[in-house]
């Protein structure tokens, strides 16, 4: 096993350069990869002890392998693969496949390292290949958004890494463990650090911009995988430390209500994602014991709904409900709306009854209060007009949909169904009550109320100096919070 | 003393990010924010002696820590290949935006 995990980590960059040497190869070698990924995740589900690998010397690099990882990683390579399919005859170049796959690669390496210098490195490729692959259009308005998250991110690592070597001064190694007994400002750097790389809370307001503004499969990718792979080490700390634990859920649970209060108000649908992207992150955090199957639900179903959005005639909610949309894409949004709504028989049910389950009594009502949000943000997707395929021919403003679509939204969902078996014991009367009385609820308050305000929150937050000034105040919160 | 010569370093070029206007000197400013992280990395590295940990005939010397050493090499080689990516990207965006003042490009590039 250790031999498999090693050459499964390396693999994806290696292959990444060998794509880039034989052009004609380069979807069926990505493919490739993302199958031996999400084989990888299997056996690490049927392994029963977690895996500890040692690598070099004490001062080396530490891997970890568990149950909580091989949700993360499952994830991974089923978003990567429902990208590379909804690529496959888009006629992108080598190269976006190469950066997908050193994408993939990397994130993977943040879900087993358990050390902050292994994590540094893979976060960083991160950023790198992530800025490559929403520059790819080469346009001003992508190299500016490519520009801004790497320098986000960038500023983020710098404190991190300062954090990091305040744990390396107090214990003598990098391990996650160092956190305890690390004086309060390591904790907070190192917190900070991944906060804004994870886009949770204030610092996450870069997120929304950069989701919405690349292609819709990078978009998919983005938020399906690459937020989680700065979250993963957070819910890690907080299972490993029971003093980071509460300030873990305290962020989540802010994380969930503040991207859900921008969601509801917002009129453009990748935008919409995007926030609801940010609340999502929230609810894995305010759980972490169940933060991995939380995790792997959200990044099925919003790479699902960015790539939808990618297909929908318009971006604007006012004009989707003039323009109507084909019915078999509305039969696909809806599913994945649903599942996201936590409606029964898909796994968004399960895991919110999951998560739900192993709250704190103080996170209860609030949480409660971000899964109404969240209803009534998709019932904005679920009431949208719909007309039958035949139609749709006139309209010049279809685009023709490629079968790689289908064969993404066939992985996406089917995995979204498959996963219930993972908590069938959710299925109980009470359990049902709850989430379908809180649709209700939410579907009535969208179309009684929601429908016709027309309230447009500022965009003033996202402005790139704030972005960087919010992360002092973001250090001094966090400070703040571990003092008390 | 030299510890707060650090900081001093680390926070004048957050502060360069933040109030430059110029993108290019933003980025200078992230430089010298890493140039900082870098120096404290050294600094925790001499704790306990100056000698470098290399074989030589010197014995019965306090050596430094070379751990951190090891690990700030990885980062400034990141910290450099991230800085010449941006430079590129500010390579293209100057085409259109001749000053490059962040304000002007941001609005004209936010939807």
């Amino acid at each position: 096993m250790t031999n498999f995990t090693i050459a499964w980590l390396a693999l994806p960059l290696f292959i990444g350069f060998v794509i880039y040497l034989v052009p004609k190869l380069d979807r069926f070698l990505a493919l490739g990869i993302t199958l031996l990924s999400a084989a990888y995740a299997v056996q690490v589900f049927l392994e029963d002890s977690p895996l500890k690998i040692q690598l070099l010397d004490s001062f080396g690099v530490n891997l970890a392998i568990d149950q909580l990882s091989g949700f993360f990683i499952l994830t991974n390579a089923l978003v990567t693969t429902a990208v590379i399919l909804y690529c496959w005859q888009s006629g992108r170049t080598a190269f976006f496949y190469m950066q997908a796959i050193m994408l993939h690669g990397s994130v993977n390496a943040t879900f087993i390292c358990e050390d902050f210098i292994s994590l540094y490195v893979a976060l960083e490729v991160i950023s790198v290949a992530a800025f490559l692959l929403i520059t790819y259009p080469r346009t001003d308005r992508s190299i500016w958004v490519g520009l801004r998250y790497l320098f986000v991110s960038n500023t983020a690592m710098l404190f991190y890494l300062v954090g990091a070597i305040l744990v390396y001064k107090a214990h003598h190694s990098f391990n996650f463990a160092g956190l305890r007994g690390s004086p309060p400002e390591a904790i907070a750097l190192i917190f900070l650090g991944l906060l804004a790389k994870g886009g949770i809370f204030v610092s996450g307001l870069w997120l929304p911009l950069t989701h919405s503004e690349s292609e819709s499969p990078v978009s998919a990718m983005l938020s399906g995988v690459v937020v989680k792979a700065a979250v993963f080490p957070l819910v890690r700390c907080a299972l490993m430390l029971e003093e980071i634990d509460p300030i873990v859920r305290f962020f989540g649970v802010s994380t969930a209500l503040l991207g859900v209060g921008y969601a509801i108000f917002e009129k453009d649908t990748k935008r919409t994602l995007a926030f609801s992207t940010i609340s999502q992150l929230g609810f894995v955090l305010a759980a972490p014991v169940v933060g991995g199957f939380y995790a792997l639900t959200h990044g099925l179903v919003k790479s699902a709904l960015f790539l939808i959005s990618g297909i929908l005639p318009s971006r604007d909610f006012e004009e989707l409900r003039n323009l109507a949309i084909a019915k078999n894409i509305m039969v696909v949004l809806v599913v994945a709306s649903l599942s996201i709504s936590g409606f029964p028989l898909l796994s968004g049910f399960s895991s919110k009854v999951l998560t739900m389950k192993n709250l704190e009594p103080w996170q209860v009502i609030p949480i409660n209060i971000a899964a109404l949000g969240t209803v009534i943000t998709f019932a904005k997707f679920i009431f949208l007009p719909h007309k039958k395929p035949l139609e749709t021919s006139l309209d010049k403003n279809h685009k023709k949909i490629s079968s790689g679509f289908w064969w993404a939204m066939t992985i996406l969902l089917s995995g979204l169904i498959l996963a219930n078996a993972f908590y069938y014991e959710a299925y109980t009367y009470f359990n049902l009550i709850k989430p379908l009385a809180t649709i209700a609820i939410g579907w009535l308050g969208y179309l009684l109320i929601l429908k016709k305000l027309s309230i447009t929150l500022p965009r003033k937050m996202e402005t790139f100096d704030h972005l960087i000034g919010i992360m002092s105040l973001m250090l001094i919160l966090v400070f703040w919070i571990l003092q008390v | 003393m030299l510890e707060a010569f650090v900081f001093i370093t680390i926070f004048s070029g957050f502060f360069g990010i933040i109030f430059k206007k110029n993108l290019v000197m933003k980025i200078i400013s992230m430089d010298i924010m890493s140039t900082g992280v870098v120096a404290y990395y050294v600094l925790i590295a001499s704790r306990d002696g100056l000698f470098t940990p290399i074989a030589s005939s010197a014995n019965d010397v306090v050596y430094s820590d070379p751990v951190p050493q090891a690990v700030i090499l990885t980062a400034i080689v990141i910290g450099f290949s991230i800085q010449a990516l941006m430079l590129v990207g500010v390579m293209k965006l100057a085409k259109d935006n001749p000053t490059l003042e962040t304000s002007e490009i941001e609005k004209n590039n936010t939807p």
